[in-house]
């Protein structure tokens, strides 16, 4: 393969260097995915689908009408280049799993060839889409935490290979130290490991809180918008020609309104059924193995060594009947969100278990000095005092009082918020580890481990000064980057830094 | 004014370079060209009776504010603020003016080690260094050292870094 190596973004090596090189179809460990993905592709166009601008003006061009002959010839030219375009894209796509590294070859006419080496590779993710299944197939997304070119590359995907092969790929890049004999362990893929200990295991009934979590609301409503635009596209003629109904009478917009919660709540169960149905966490060996999923299966593997400490997040609909969800924080991992998901929604005592089981307890949360309190809720009055301080203008010079009386109602709004807040405030250190919570619309609390901190960064505003407090982040190299407890009294900032770390932070202390 | 009241942590022993000062002068003094540039045009350009009256006078005023602060005060509050520092175990900085940020990087956690010199830096012989962690927010920035004392004090961690990583995380 020495084809034009130009490719559009990717890492490129030279032909013959690292070992795994793919020639062709040698025996040297190039493998492919399993031809039986063309099927899959072309059913849902996966490849075809970028061709669909180029055709619209084609069509437009040669005139075409409506007529049922039209839609017929249009349906199978795009079905047969939809599996030209996957069958062409299955067979130039090649990848190895060698000793050292992944190689991932593809590309149509510019060949890109990307190499992930395994001590790069934080997670494996294999995940089986419905039509996957049918066919006995899985996807398996390795995520490189290196080397990324742009956002959203930091994963590779081998799209298409047998069951047995993707547990196989799973284990031989998870085992991280050179095996042996990689190969011999193709066998023992499919085997449960000798220890396996479950840390979690979804209850059905924790499905009724998700009316209550944005995140799980937002997919009704994805779903309405997708109908609307679906039903816009729709030619008229199609459409049954209805009257609109009387909207002036009450009881139909009341209906309409109760028909409207209804769907929306259904729908979020119904969206965090499919995303989270039997979802069951398993200690392994030295892995979290999460499975999940009702038509999607996903089974997602994390290091445990490489797990530093956990976030316990509670949105404000969610700490109304005691539910949280637990994400770890893993270092290195790309969509800490997603992959890291622990336990995606549960009781909040059972979510604190889990919590417990991955980092040690610190103890409970020390409270932030009274100053703390004054200033987040001078922080969310602010915004309303402003708006009133022009209301006020206005009102003298316009006569308008509307403004002066949405400006008083935002701040008083402002008081509960700010105490709210200062409620989420809290920090300690304990023996090994260490916790900051804050937030209330989601109210984050993170727990790490002491040998997480990479570093301490103190701020302090000139208001923060004059207070006597001060914002003290941990910077982690897994989550968000950065752990903060905000207010923290000025005086505790060296005391806190020196118990949560190494002994490093003591250059922090006062003299 | 009044005195400040004692830091949350203690302050890096070490001052920057006073080049720094020169460096901030002329940044404050580009900073101010441009606006007051754009102020000009926007003056000149726009008829009297455009948009918002006020801004013609309004802009004007910014502009010569902003000048006088950038100018005549940000440096030399920026210079008292700035201090720096590398001890046996880690590095450790304050910067800002108003906000002020102490960062402090083990040198056991330490990735890699940038030195950069801008346009403006190379006119003043002043070089930054940046010392990076595996965390996004646990970067430290050391502005405006002297090239060759930003060169050694680079070298210096990037060999100890080597010496002592530990799971660089």
């Amino acid at each position: 393969m020495t084809g034009p190596t130009d490719g559009p973004s990717w890492p490129q090596s030279p032909p013959g260097t690292g070992p795994s090189w793919p020639q062709g179809r040698g025996d040297d460990g190039a493998r492919r995915t399993s031809p039986l993905v063309v099927l899959v592709h072309t059913a849902t166009f996966r490849q075809a689908r970028q061709l669909v601008p180029m055709l619209i003006p084609v069509a437009a061009i040669t005139g075409l009408d409506d007529g049922a002959t039209t839609v017929v010839v249009l349906a199978v030219a795009i079905t047969v280049l939809s599996l030209a375009a996957a069958a062409l894209s299955w067979w130039r796509f090649s990848y190895a799993d060698g000793p050292t590294a992944v190689v991932v070859t593809r590309g149509l006419l510019a060949r890109s060839v990307r190499t992930v080496p395994n001590d790069r590779i934080r997670g494996v993710e294999v995940e089986t889409p419905p039509l996957h299944r049918l066919l006995g197939l899985v996807r398996v997304r390795i995520d490189a935490a290196a080397g990324s070119v742009g956002p959203g590359e930091e994963e590779v995907v081998v799209d298409g290979v047998p069951r047995a092969e993707g547990d196989r790929l799973r284990t031989h890049l998870l085992a991280r130290r050179p095996a042996p004999a990689p190969r011999a362990e193709t066998a023992a893929g499919g085997a449960p490991a000798p220890s396996e200990e479950e840390f979690a295991r979804f209850d059905n009934r924790w499905l009724l809180y998700a009316p209550l979590v944005g995140s799980y609301l937002v997919v009704p409503l994805a779903a309405v918008g997708a109908l609307f635009r679906f039903v816009d596209e729709l030619p008229d003629s199609v459409l049954p020609d209805l009257d609109g109904p009387d909207l002036s009478d009450v009881r139909v917009l009341v209906l309409a309104g109760v028909v409207g919660l209804v769907l929306l709540v259904a729908g979020s169960v119904l969206g965090a059924a499919l995303v989270n149905w039997g979802f069951r966490l398993v200690r392994r060996d030295g892995s979290l193995v999460a499975v999940r999923g009702l038509l999607t299966r996903r089974h997602t593997e994390l290091e445990i060594d490489r797990i530093r400490g956990g976030t316990l997040s509670e949105g404000l609909g969610m700490r109304l009947v005691g539910a949280a969800r637990v994400n770890a924080l893993v270092t290195g991992l790309g969509q800490a969100n997603r992959r890291g998901q622990l336990l995606p929604l549960g009781p909040r005592e059972e979510a604190r278990a889990l919590l417990r089981r991955l980092v040690e307890d610190p103890g409970p949360l020390l409270h932030h000095p009274p100053a703390a309190r004054r200033r987040r809720i001078l922080r969310a009055v602010a915004a309303g005092l402003l708006v009133t301080a022009l209301g006020g203008v206005v009102t003298a010079t316009s006569g308008g009082w509307w403004v002066l009386v949405a400006g008083g109602v935002l701040a008083a709004l402002g008081v509960p918020v700010g105490l709210g807040r200062y409620a989420a405030l809290g920090h300690r250190a304990g023996p090994r580890s260490f916790t900051v919570r804050s937030g209330w619309l989601v109210r984050e609390q993170a727990v790490l481990q002491r040998r997480a901190v990479v570093g301490w960064r103190v701020r302090q505003s000139p208001f923060q000064r004059r207070a006597g407090l001060a914002t003290v982040v941990a910077c982690v190299g897994a989550g968000s980057g950065g752990y903060a407890a905000v207010d923290v009294a000025a005086a505790d900032v060296a005391g806190f830094t020196a118990n949560a770390s190494g002994s490093w932070a003591r250059t922090l202390a006062p003299r | 004014m009044l005195p400040d009241p004692p830091s949350p942590v203690r302050d890096p022993a070490w001052p920057l370079s006073r080049s720094a000062i020169g460096l901030w002068v002329a940044e404050g003094v580009l900073g101010a060209l441009v606006y007051g540039v754009l102020t000009a045009a926007f003056v000149l350009f726009v008829p009297p009776a455009g948009p918002v009256p006020v801004l013609r006078w309004l802009l004007p005023v910014l502009v010569v504010a902003y000048a006088v602060v950038a100018i005549g005060v940000r440096p030399w509050i920026r210079y008292r603020v700035h201090r720096w520092e590398v001890t046996d175990e880690a590095v450790y900085t304050l910067t800002g003016w108003l906000t002020r940020t102490w960062v402090l990087v083990p040198v056991s956690r330490i990735q890699t080690v940038d030195v950069t010199r801008g346009v403006l830096q190379q006119a003043f012989g002043l070089a930054t260094v940046a010392v990076l962690t595996a965390s996004s927010q646990g970067t430290v920035r050391v502005p405006h050292l002297e090239a060759d004392v930003a060169r050694r004090v680079a070298d210096d961690l990037a060999r100890r870094a080597e010496l002592v990583r530990d799971e660089a995380t």
